[in-house]
């Protein structure tokens, strides 16, 4: 053990802690509990998001401007602030009763992870949060294909949901890849939020780590390796995808390279 | 909120530190102003009422450390108090962006490798709060229960020794764990049985609540001052012991714990005594 001066500070780093029992196996757990509920978060924002940007560009006025109403509700509002929402709100919306009761006090144990309440919370708060902002982008994507090419799905004979289906969501997708890669990439770290209703991630562990040993620069240090990992992870992952998606002349400069 | 941040702040702070040898009470003699950490939410230690105003016993005890330095330093000190949560308070002692925190900390042997502690102002230990007529009666009754707790509070770790096959569920703070508990998220909510007693004095139904069972770890509260400034440290503690010679101790202690206090909670005799035998003579 060193002491070691940072900036003018004594402090003896112990960087054991990240791995020695129990504190490695807490570490793992969060990690887990981190990319499940992020995994499971992007599906719900992708699906709503791909509805969203459909309801956004379609000529229909009415779920235009519910559509559009949920966005800015859901983009407009803290994160933070819709997880309270979420976790301590919206059951209560439920009559009293043993409905309400068991959503709240939920504790299924799965083989992947415990799902309770705060479990659920999170999901919902953060899928949701990030569904507005993938929405937008979507929507982008789709009033970024040529007026024409929309005319010429439709001229052929394709009902407007099927030119959205075969045509507009697909090709707007792949125009979008790169600030689609973005909201991937902050749903991981938007994940951390969920420490503040109880639900045992990454930054969870990390924190619990620290008031267990007092060792909070080592745990904080971990938890941004951590994050900086799987970001980096994702962001190769999202770079071979774009460069195998992107559409020849489109935005595709710089990006396909044979 | 919480250590990410105060680990950002805690590098910014070092760096702007001017020397490293300047104690705190030199700090304090420059700037006139004594950085205090306190809760919000520890009622009655220190918590924000009705009107808004950041009060309690600890504040209080903050109150008199400023006004003693004003007469040793002969010069207007001004008291700034700074939020601190449990996952923040040590960090920000350590890394000396506050001068001293006095709120609701337990004094602990492991915590006193990292920062020093004063002498203990007050007295207690973890208990549940459960909703009167639940059938919890002990922690050995909440086994495989969803059960609340502050993240990093002594309390977290005690109910997990006391009772490993309970389901912890962790809050960042007693109003959220006491909305939880009153939400049916949770059956059961640990900490200090006077924060309980607390907690359940400020709900809109005191008699819905009942703080059960005995202590299960002995929770004695002290204040946080940074290692290694020992004249800083005589000078809080000086401060304690002249209120407990000269008894506004006890009036403080009335005032907030008393019958007609906040969190009425009797002090016993035992700890009457042992708060006179702390005080050394002068």
């Amino acid at each position: 053990m060193s002491v070691s001066r940072i900036l003018g500070l004594q402090y003896e780093f112990r960087w054991s802690v990240l791995w020695e029992s129990p504190y490695g196996e807490w570490l793992l757990q969060g990690i887990k509990n981190t990319v499940v509920l992020s995994l499971l978060a992007w599906l719900v924002a992708l699906v709503l998001g791909i509805a969203l940007g459909f309801l956004r560009t379609a000529p229909w006025r009415i779920p235009r401007a519910l559509a559009t109403g949920y966005v800015e509700f859901f983009r407009n509002t803290p994160l933070l602030v819709q997880l309270f929402f979420w976790y301590f709100a919206v059951p209560q919306v439920l009559p009293a009763g043993p409905w309400r009761d068991a959503l709240n006090s939920l504790n299924l144990q799965t083989p992947i992870l415990t799902v309770n309440y705060e479990f659920l919370a999170g999901l919902g708060g953060l899928g949701v949060y990030t569904s507005a902002r993938v929405g937008e982008t979507i929507r982008a994507g789709i009033q970024a294909i040529p007026r024409q090419q929309t005319e010429a799905a439709l001229s052929s004979g394709l009902s407007l949901g099927q030119a959205y289906r075969y045509v507009l969501i697909p090709v707007g997708l792949r125009i979008v890849i790169p600030p689609m890669a973005t909201e991937f990439l902050s749903i991981f770290k938007n994940s951390s939020l969920a420490v503040t209703i109880g639900f045992a991630e990454v930054t969870f562990q990390t924190q619990q780590v620290n008031s267990y040993t007092f060792k909070g620069l080592e745990a904080v240090t971990a938890a941004t390796l951590i994050y900086l990992a799987i970001s980096l992870t994702i962001a190769a992952f999202m770079n071979r995808l774009e460069r195998r998606y992107a559409i020849p002349g489109l935005i595709a400069r710089g990006a396909t390279r044979e | 909120m919480r250590k990410p941040l105060s680990v950002a702040l805690l590098l910014v702070a070092a760096s702007v530190t001017p020397a490293l040898a300047e104690t705190v009470l030199e700090k304090i003699g420059r700037t006139g102003l004594l950085t205090a950490g306190t809760r919000t939410a520890s009622i009655p230690f220190a918590f924000i009422n009705e009107k808004n105003e950041w009060i309690g016993f600890s504040v209080d005890f903050l109150e008199a450390v400023r006004a003693r330095l004003e007469k040793k330093l002969g010069k207007p000190i001004k008291l700034d108090k700074k939020e601190v949560t449990p996952a923040t308070r040590i960090p920000l002692v350590a890394n000396r962006t506050i001068d001293v925190e006095c709120g609701s900390t337990t004094y602990t042997r492991g915590r006193d490798e990292t920062v020093d502690f004063t002498i203990n102002f007050f007295f207690t230990g973890s208990q549940l709060l459960v909703k009167r007529g639940s059938g919890i009666k002990s922690v050995a009754d909440v086994a495989g229960k969803r059960v609340g707790a502050t993240q990093g509070t002594t309390n977290e770790k005690a109910l997990r020794v006391s009772q490993p096959r309970a389901d912890v569920v962790t809050f960042q703070d007693h109003a959220a764990g006491f909305l939880a508990l009153d939400q049916g998220k949770i059956v059961a909510y640990v900490t200090d049985g006077i924060l309980l007693a607390g907690l359940a004095a400020k709900s809109k139904n005191p008699k819905d609540w009942e703080v059960v069972g005995d202590f299960f770890s002995k929770d004695p509260y002290s204040c946080i001052v940074p290692e290694n400034d020992s004249k800083w440290r005589d000078f809080v503690n000086h401060t304690l012991m002249e209120l407990i010679d000269n008894g506004k101790y006890f009036e403080m202690y009335d005032q907030w714990f008393g019958e007609k206090g906040v969190v009425p909670y009797p002090m016993s005799a035992q700890v009457r005594n042992y708060m006179i035998m702390q005080s050394m003579p002068e």
